[in-house]
Parts: structure tokens; sequence; C-alpha cells
């Protein structure tokens, strides 16, 4: 066989002007989505990790930000503030995690596997709240959780069990945010799991049944493994999500009572804007980076090996 | 071979053609704001007010226009919550807010961050003449003046005189222990033991709303919040005195429930509808909530009644904390931009402005039942100071101690709500929710100012 450079002069032309044009498509395309992402994306976290290692207010020019290293990840470490909040932080992912996952794919399977009249109306209903900004969600429930007058109370009294303070209480403030998530965002999971559960053959059922499996056991045998890369993909976004968790701490709570819904995003927040500290907001912020890819990487490998 | 080294040209083009695109976006950004093209100035106002003291704000800029008619004056209005974020976000930009009316504790970390102008000499002179000294202290850093004062708060006891007349008391407490026998009195049980109506409320979720009127009740037992060179007296015998009311009331004689107590991002809340719906008896609020209170009660405010500060076992008289509002000047805005804000700030607060002798300033605060800073408008509005709410706050304000305006002041306000906070919960007892606060406030504080 001849080497390339042995090849005919023409031919190599052709196969350059071929490949060149490829290139230049392939860059054209590639382009304006790298763009947008270095811009948005790369660019801000670069700076962001930048400022954390730099003392000063937001409002001066970067130029003015004082040099300290690493001292503003050991400044929240040491504070008790900090590190309640990222306590905060994962006891809410997995209070949603133990919730969500397990209604979702019970949810999927009724919407997918049983003849029930309105399915569709059902899936619409449980998908709406998703639709809704979560500040008008959050305030709405607000109103629904007020101790005196909120109906939930009241629904409690009519079917006699006592009244609680839900967001009033060190103990089930958090817990209430929980349930305000998982009444949002559920339907969104519940069809990505019914998107899941269109993939998965019928024949293995059958043949599941043919051999005597029961219910459970072609759930447990059948839908669970060949549903895990979906399942997957649900439990990454969900904790992606949960643990960046703002706007409800932000418009209820804001972090009270005593730090039980105090959560890293608004502790972010109040160091950044309230008082005035870039640099260790921007330390929060890397450290909240990291605990979330290395939590999404830790989920995938596991996922993969399973 | 040759398609090899094409296919590792694709890359570095991209790297290459995605860096071209940067630079373009980079330099795509607006510059600084010039002078205008035509004579005309454009300054905008932020302020967290909302509807008729917005309104009354845009009838006063109309007015200053038509004698003024080279100057736009544009009104842009955020939530309390979002004020400081603003601020702090657009602040630094030339084309961010011109006036902003700010919270004074926040005036020490703005002009750190040389976002506010100083105040041009003749306005400086008419703020020292106009203003009491207390006053005009709040909105000095350094000795250099950065703003026209405006509204002050301070607290009182606001307490329900329909729940006293059932009660069958006729007076409200005066001393601590009146308060808390009249809380006994007042609080109201189910068949469970859970409290339906409070003696004595507290708020929590908001660092104000829980420290100041906490430290009321300390200062006006001989205490106060930090030392002439900046350093906490949290170890104090009044600090702790405060905190074992709070504990008796909460733990011991259950007449108050933090619960009910809460606030949301708005400042408002359960424990503004607590008190509202005849559910908490006594609480220690400030001069502005009358507006609220009034929208939130209809007929039934004139049930409300004020009086000052219960005085503890150690204090000689009643004192609130007190702490103020001002307008000021963006730094980064053009010359002729600050130079036609300060010329409307110089009218706005002046007694020419307003009806009868006070400012427009006075007449839009005395509508939100909140004190003006200036000396005239306080005159001016005689009639209405004396109004049965309001009077508690104006005969309190000479005894008042204003709210120390530090480096820091938010994130030790924010420390403090917790410590307090953690006590009415039951985290943490009152020598040690005290001494938390003592060592928190000490390492705040040290950052800024040194021993």
């Amino acid at each position: 066989m001849p080497s390339s450079s042995l090849a005919p002069l023409s031919f190599k032309v052709v196969i350059m002007k071929r490949y060149r044009s490829r290139a230049v498509s392939t860059v054209g395309l590639l382009t304006p989505g790298l763009g947008l992402l270095t811009l948005f994306v790369a660019v801000p976290i670069l700076l962001t990790a930048w400022i954390s290692l730099h003392r000063g207010s937001m409002a001066v020019p970067y130029s003015a930000l004082q040099w300290v290293g690493l001292h503003n990840y050991g400044t929240i470490f040491a504070q008790a503030t900090f590190r309640t909040a990222l306590l905060n932080v994962f006891l809410y992912s997995l209070g949603n995690l133990a919730i969500i996952l397990p209604l979702a794919i019970l949810l999927g399977l009724f919407l997918y596997q049983t003849r029930v009249r309105g399915k569709q109306l059902i899936r619409t209903l449980l998908f709406l709240p998703y639709m809704i900004p979560t500040v008008a969600v959050a305030i709405v429930w607000g109103y629904l959780y007020e101790p005196q007058y909120g109906p939930l109370n009241q629904i409690l009294g009519w079917l006699h069990l006592p009244a609680q303070d839900w967001l009033g209480s060190v103990h089930e403030a958090l817990l209430s945010l929980v349930i305000l998530n998982v009444w949002q965002t559920l339907g969104y999971y519940v069809v990505i799991v019914v998107a899941g559960l269109t993939e998965i053959p019928q024949e293995y059922y059958e043949a599941a049944a043919i051999d005597g499996a029961s219910w459970f056991q072609r759930q447990w045998h059948v839908t669970l493994p060949l549903l895990r890369h979906t399942l997957a993909f649900v439990i990454v976004i969900l904790s992606i999500n949960t643990l960046q968790i703002f706007d409800p701490v932000y418009v209820l709570t804001q972090g009270s009572p005593v730090n039980s819904t105090n959560v890293v995003a608004y502790q972010m927040y109040v160091t950044a804007f309230n008082y005035g500290q870039a640099g260790t907001a921007s330390a929060m912020a890397m450290v909240l980076l990291a605990v979330v890819l290395v939590l999404s990487l830790l989920q995938l490998r596991l996922f993969r090996s399973i | 071979m040759v398609s090899r080294r094409i296919t590792h040209r694709i890359p570095r083009l991209a790297a290459l053609m995605t860096l071209l695109v940067l630079v373009l976006a980079a330099c795509g950004g607006s510059g600084s704001a010039g002078p205008s093209s035509s004579s005309k100035v454009a300054i905008t106002y932020l302020t967290h007010w909302s509807g008729p003291q917005v309104d009354q704000l845009h009838a006063a800029i109309a007015a200053y226009e038509k004698i003024n008619p080279n100057v736009t004056i544009t009104v842009r209005t955020v939530p309390f919550g979002n004020l400081l974020t603003t601020i702090t976000t657009q602040g630094s930009s030339s084309s961010g807010p011109t006036i902003m009316g700010i919270y004074n504790l926040w005036m020490p970390q703005l002009v750190q961050s040389n976002l506010l102008a100083t105040a041009p000499a003749d306005d400086g002179q008419d703020i020292q003449q106009a203003y009491a000294p207390s006053i005009v202290s709040a909105v000095q850093v350094d000795g250099k003046i950065y703003g026209y004062p405006n509204e002050v708060d301070l607290y009182a006891l606001n307490y329900n005189k329909a729940l006293f007349q059932q009660a069958g008391i006729a007076n409200p407490p005066t001393t601590w222990a009146e308060l808390i026998s009249d809380a006994q009195k007042l609080t109201k049980r189910d068949s469970s033991g859970k409290i339906t109506q409070q003696g004595f409320g507290v708020i929590t979720s908001w660092n104000s709303g829980v420290v100041h009127p906490w430290l009321s009740l300390m200062d006006s037992d001989g205490g106060q919040l930090l030392s002439a060179d900046h350093k906490p007296q949290l170890n104090s015998k009044a600090a702790l005195e405060t905190t074992n009311l709070y504990y008796q009331l909460v733990f011991k004689d259950h007449t108050t429930d933090p619960a009910m107590g809460q606030a949301n991002a708005s400042t408002t809340g359960p424990y503004l509808d607590n008190f509202a719906g005849g559910k908490t008896a006594m609480i220690i609020m400030a001069n502005w909530w009358e507006s609220d209170l009034q929208a939130a009660m209809g007929q039934r405010f004139q049930d409300v009644a004020t009086a000052p500060i219960p005085v503890g076992p150690s204090g000689s008289g009643s004192h609130s904390v007190s702490y103020s509002w001002s307008t000021v000047v963006s730094a980064h805005a053009s010359a002729d931009q600050q130079a036609a804000a300060w010329k409307f700030l110089h009218w706005l607060n002046g007694p020419q402005s307003g009806k009868n002798g006070s400012s427009a300033m006075g007449d839009i605060l005395m509508g939100m039942g909140i004190l003006p800073g200036r000396t005239s408008d306080l005159q001016a509005h005689q009639s209405q100071l004396n109004s049965p709410f309001i009077h508690t706050y104006v005969e309190e304000l000479p005894t008042s101690m204003p709210f120390p305006t530090v480096l820091g002041g938010d994130e030790l306000t924010t420390s403090l709500q917790k410590s307090i906070e953690s006590m009415l919960f039951g985290q943490a007892s009152p020598q040690q929710a005290m001494s938390q606060a003592q060592a928190n406030l000490s390492q705040i504080l040290g950052q800024y100012y040194s021993s």
C-alpha cells in the first residue's frame, strides 16, 4: 500500500479541501455554544475562584481586592453558621431524595402501567406546580403554614391532630421546606420516570409473567434494573437542585429559626450582599461547587457499577 | 497523517474562535455614561417605600421639576429586603441609582466601598444646623457628612387596650416585674396547654426584629451593646438579666410563644398578624409599623396604645434603641448628576417644599407614622405627633440610645439574633447565649477595629 506522501497530488488536494471545509463548519457550529458556555459558565467560575482568594466588597474594583490566599476557606469552615448551613443542605437533599424518588417511581408505574381514565389529566396536574415560579410557591405555602390561621393546621384540627408550628419550629422548619419542594417538583421527576419506563421492552414483563413472577417481582427484577440509568439521572439532578436551594429560605425563613433552615446559598447571599464580604462568599460558592461536583460524579460512578 | 493533522487543528480553531467571540462580547459592553447631549440632567431615586409614600414622592418631584425643568427625576422602588443588594450591585455603576435611601447601619460599609459622595459644604452646614447632634452623628463617618437624615425610628411597648380591659388591667406595665405579671394575666391557652393568646410577643427570623426590642429592654436595664471603643458588652449584668427575662416569659411562665413571632422577608408575617388579630397582647415594636397595623386592623386600630419600654431592675429609666435612615448620593454618578441630586435633596428636606413649614420629606414620613429627623419638621407636625400612637415615641426620642453605626453592623446584628433565638428555642441557656454572642461579636468587630 503506497503511503500518503506518495499518493497523487490531486488526490491529496481533494482530501485536504474536504477536511478543511469540514473543519470550518465544525468550528463554526461549535463556536457560538462554546462561546456562550465559556462566557457565562467558565469565566464566572474562574472569576469566583480568583475572588475567593481575596478580601473585599463586590462594590470595589478587582484591583482594590486584597490577596489573602486560602484564608477565606479557613474562615468559613471555622464558622459554625457555615458548617450548619452545609449540614442543612445535605439533610434537605436527603429528605427530598427519600420522599421524591420512591414516590416518583410509584406514580410513574401507576401512570404508565395501569389502565385508568384521566391519566393524562393526572400527569398534567402533577407537572403543573413545576411551572409556577418558586417565589410564588413559597409565598403561598407561607400562608398554608401559618400556625394560627393556616389551612394546614385547620385540617389537622378537623382530624383531631395537634397543630404544628411548621416554619416557626426549629425541628419542623427544614422538613416544611422539604414538603414544599416535594409538592412543587415531584411531577417533573414523575415525567422523567415515565419516559424511562417507555424504554423497557414489554417482552421482558411477558416473559416474567409466564415464569410466574408476581407484580412486585416484575418491578424488582425487571423494572428497577432496566430503569437504573433514568434513576441515576433523577438522583443526580435532584441532588444538584436541592443542594442549591435558596428561594424558599429567602422568602420564608431567612435561615431561621436559629439557623435550622440556613443553607449555603443563602449564607453566601447574606455574606456577599449584607456583610460586603465578596471573598468569603466566593469561597462558600467554590465549596458548594466542589460538593455538587463530587457528589454527582460519585453517584454516576455508583450507578455505572451496578 | 493528513487527517490527524487536520483533526488536531479543529479544537485549536474552535478555541481561537471562542476567544474571538469573548473579545467581541467584552468590547460590546456599554461605557460610562457621558454627559447628556441635551441640557437636561437625568437622575434616579432608589427607595424601599411603596404605595402612598411613593405617590407623595412623585408629587414632590413633579413640583420640583416644574421649577427646575432641566432636571428629570425617576423613582425606583425595591422591597426593603432587596435594597442593600441593589445598592451593592448597582451602586458602583455610573448608570446606577443617583440618590438612595439607606439604613444608616449600612453607611460605614458603603463609605468603605467608596459608593457614597460626601455632602457639599453648604449642604453639610444645612444638615448640622437643621438636625439634632445625635441625628447628625448617624450620617457622619470619620467626621464627614454623607447624606440628609430623614426618618428616625425607635421602639415602644405596643399593647391591646381591649385585651387589657378584659384581663382587668388598668395601665400598661412600667417595670419588668409588672410586665411579667401582666403577661400572665393576659395569656390564654387551649385544652392541650398550647397558647392561643400570648401575653407578650417576641419576633423571630428577622435580625432587627429580634435584636432591637431585646436591646431596648437591655438599655432600659442600664446596659449598652458596645462600649465607646467598639467592644461588645454582652457579658454585662444587664445583658444576662434581659435574656433571663425572655427565658422566664418563654419557659417558666409560658406567656410567650416564639413560634407565633415569625417574620418573613417583607418584615411582616405571623408576628404582625397575631398582634393585629388580638392573639398577642403586648409587643415591643417600632413607630413605622403604624401604617401596617392600620391596614391590618382597620377600625380595631383604636384598641392599640403605646407606652415607654418597661424599666429593668438595674435600670434608672426607660431607654429605647433608635436608628435612622438617610438619603445619600452615589459617588459614581457624574458631576452634573451629583450636583443636581444634592440640589434636589436640599429642596426636598427644606421647609419650603412641604405644607405649613414642613419639608416634603417630613410630610411623606409623617404619612407613614415615621418621625422626621429635621427639627423644623417635628415642630411643623406637632399636632400629628400628639396622636395616641405616636406621642410615646416622640416622648422617648430624647432619651433613646442610637444603635451603634459601626463596620460589620449588619453582621453583628444577625449574629446576636442567632444567639437570642438559640435561647428562645431552647438550644442554649441565657448564659450560654450571651457568652456565644460576646465571643461572636468580638470576633466580628475585631476584623475592623483593633484592640
